[in-house]
């Protein structure tokens, strides 16, 4: 399969198998698939159905038994482990279903550590953070430590700490599982705000009726393969 | 890596009773290095003092033969000249002239054989503390030439005390023939080593140079440095100024190479006590650090997630490994610092003691080195961030995905 730059992500034949107790277990069967550039999208499907050993693998967090998967061109079996540190942090922002803060680092300080890795200059770091906690409704709290935040606080540092480093593809694990229906609503509308202004490509992966409603594009795992691929107008 | 150092800062306080726990274990571990050695030092101080002082002195001049044969004809070639050219020295503050022959003494009811020492009463008082060790009587205040002053054990052999009547018997240097004199014990002095009690008695020079007829020639001068530090010196220039002509001069470590021996087997104890308190460093630090790993593993499989390098980890992990060493030296040094130096003021007692053939005479106090506040806090805090090493590898190489399992 020959890369396509349009494709932020491409994935071909793309297998996974692990061992456990002498088992083996096919979590993802032959999956193909292409996001592009600028997609909202969600991968959804029942417990066990391969949705987090796929993004794994596309994400480079993990490898694949067998298939190719290329993210904005590269192929990631062919990458040394510390291009693939480089390139999550320069093209992935990650948002988890804990949160997943630095709990010892203030707000501003778990916003900008991607920035810090990337080597950016302080004033144009502290200017980003500010502009993106601005953006997250955060303003005012970049001196404060995440255990002194709500969950829904924290869901919004972690957003801005996904999106500040303006990477082409955000991946967000149950996004608003742990958020109240209102806080869960107000941070999807950020996301398609920020996908709407900036083009990022989101990729969510869930069981939240709601996230479906918001996503445009919908891919449903089943078994480790994909049973259902559905674009909404 | 100010972000890794800061994080590592942090990170160690976040578990405050864990890191309390630890950095005290470790630090303790510190002090008792730093007392142990510091005692040590002490201790060797006191028995080459001991040593030293009692009778030995710091350094000895003799002819080269003498100290193997023991025969009293190796006298000192050219005392006088030397004796003159000591007084110059601006390193010595006394030294003191001394006949030495083995002989018999013998009183009304035993007899025994011992080491007879001629010596000038007032210089020898500058050097050594055979004075001092007088327990009755006293060391020659009369300037009579028949005083003999004894060991106490020595007067326990021959029954006698002070102002009873003993006989010398020695064998003339060069003819070999039999000289006897008749003295009386003007003192009994007690130094605590059998060896010198029992066996060493102490004459005038001049009797004892009459008696082996040596007139004016001595076997030994005992020398006393302004500092001991110059006995110490192998490159002093005294050393061949005085070792020519015959003669041979030679430090305490020379006369005494025993000592010397017992004082590098102590710095082997020094080595095996570090070895076995950086063993309780290696356990408190892997297993606070593993702790701490198992504890953050989501945390550090996100800081991979979001593009850390396996090299950050490890950079993170050897901080915190730095950060709880510098917290560690902290606690070390601070008790360290408390305890021994409360033992530097009131001292630790073993008066009494023998040890490797020498009586601990004195108090021994610690005796505290800048070396030991920096060079062992160095060396803690390089081997804490070796140890780190081992975590740090086993988080740089982790799964990213199964760190992170509970949540992508």
């Amino acid at each position: 399969m020959k890369e396509n730059t349009k494709h932020i992500i491409a994935t071909k034949d793309l297998r996974k198998i692990y061992k456990e107790d002498g088992l083996e277990v096919e979590a993802v069967r032959g999956v193909d698939l292409t996001i592009e550039s600028g997609e909202f999208s969600a991968i959804v499907g029942p417990s066990g159905s391969g949705k987090t050993t796929f993004l794994n693998i596309i994400s480079g967090l993990d490898t694949p038994s067998s298939g190719d998967v290329w993210l904005k061109g590269r192929l990631l079996t062919r990458l040394s482990g510390n291009e693939l540190s480089d390139l999550r942090r320069d093209n992935i922002g990650f948002i988890f279903q804990a949160y997943n803060l630095i709990p010892v680092l203030t707000v501003e300080e778990n916003v900008e550590y991607v920035m810090m890795l990337q080597g950016l200059p302080k004033h144009e770091r502290h200017q980003r953070v500010l502009n993106i906690l601005k953006q997250v409704g955060l303003k005012g709290m970049e001196k404060r430590f995440p255990p002194k935040l709500s969950g829904g606080q924290q869901q919004r540092v972690a957003i801005a700490r996904a999106m500040v480093s303006r990477p082409a593809l955000i991946l967000a694990d149950e996004p608003t599982a742990n958020l109240d229906s209102k806080t869960g609503t107000a941070l999807l509308q950020i996301m398609h705000d920020l996908n709407g202004d900036t083009g990022m490509t989101f990729l969510f992966s869930t069981h939240d009726p709601m996230v479906m409603a918001w996503a445009k594009r919908i891919i449903t795992l089943k078994d480790g393969r994909i049973a259902k691929d559905d674009k909404k107008n | 890596m100010w972000l890794y150092i800061k994080l590592a800062w942090r990170n160690i306080f976040r578990n405050k009773r864990r890191t309390v726990i630890a950095s005290t274990a470790i630090g303790i571990a510190l002090a008792c290095l730093l007392f142990f050695d510091s005692f040590i030092i002490g201790l060797e101080h006191n028995m080459i003092a001991s040593a030293t002082s009692s009778f030995l002195g710091h350094a000895q001049i003799h002819r080269q033969e003498f100290r193997h044969t023991q025969e009293p004809a190796y006298t000192i070639n050219n005392p006088d000249q030397i004796m003159q050219s000591l007084k110059q020295e601006t390193i010595v503050e006394a030294y003191t002239p001394r006949t030495l022959s083995i002989g018999m003494i013998t009183s009304a009811a035993n007899l025994n054989s011992v080491l007879i020492v001629g010596v000038d009463p007032q210089a020898e008082k500058a050097v050594s503390k055979v004075d001092d060790a007088v327990r009755k009587g006293d060391f020659f205040k009369g300037q009579k030439p028949q005083d003999i002053v004894i060991g106490s054990e020595l007067a326990e052999i021959l029954e006698v005390s002070l102002g009873e009547r003993v006989v010398l018997t020695l064998a003339q240097a060069e003819s070999g023939d039999l000289s006897q004199d008749m003295f009386r014990v003007s003192g009994i002095y007690h130094f605590g080593v059998r060896e010198m009690d029992s066996g060493m008695v102490f004459i005038h020079i001049k009797k004892a140079q009459d008696m082996l007829n040596i007139s004016g020639q001595v076997h030994e001068i005992a020398i006393k440095f302004k500092s001991l530090q110059y006995a110490s010196d192998d490159n002093l220039a005294f050393w061949s100024k005085y070792s020519h002509n015959g003669n041979e001069a030679l430090s305490w470590g020379e006369l005494l190479p025993d000592l010397k021996g017992v004082f590098e087997m102590t710095g082997v104890f020094r080595s095996v006590m570090s070895l076995l308190l950086m063993f309780v460093v290696i356990f408190g630090i892997v297993n606070t650090l593993f702790m701490s790993l198992y504890e953050r593993m989501f945390e550090l499989g996100v800081l991979r997630a979001v593009g850390t390098r396996p090299w950050g980890v490890m950079k993170l992990m050897i901080c915190e490994s730095g950060a709880l060493a510098v917290l560690s030296i902290a606690v070390g040094l601070f008790l360290g610092l408390i305890i021994t130096g409360l033992f530097t003021i009131t001292g630790i007692d073993y008066r009494g003691i023998e040890f490797a053939g020498s009586v601990i005479q004195e108090v021994v106090f610690p005796v505290m080195k800048p070396f030991q506040f920096i060079i062992y806090p160095i060396g803690l805090l390089l081997f804490m961030v070796l140890v780190g090493l081992y975590p740090a590898v086993v988080a740089a190489r982790m799964s990213i995905a199964d760190a992170i399992r509970k949540s992508l």
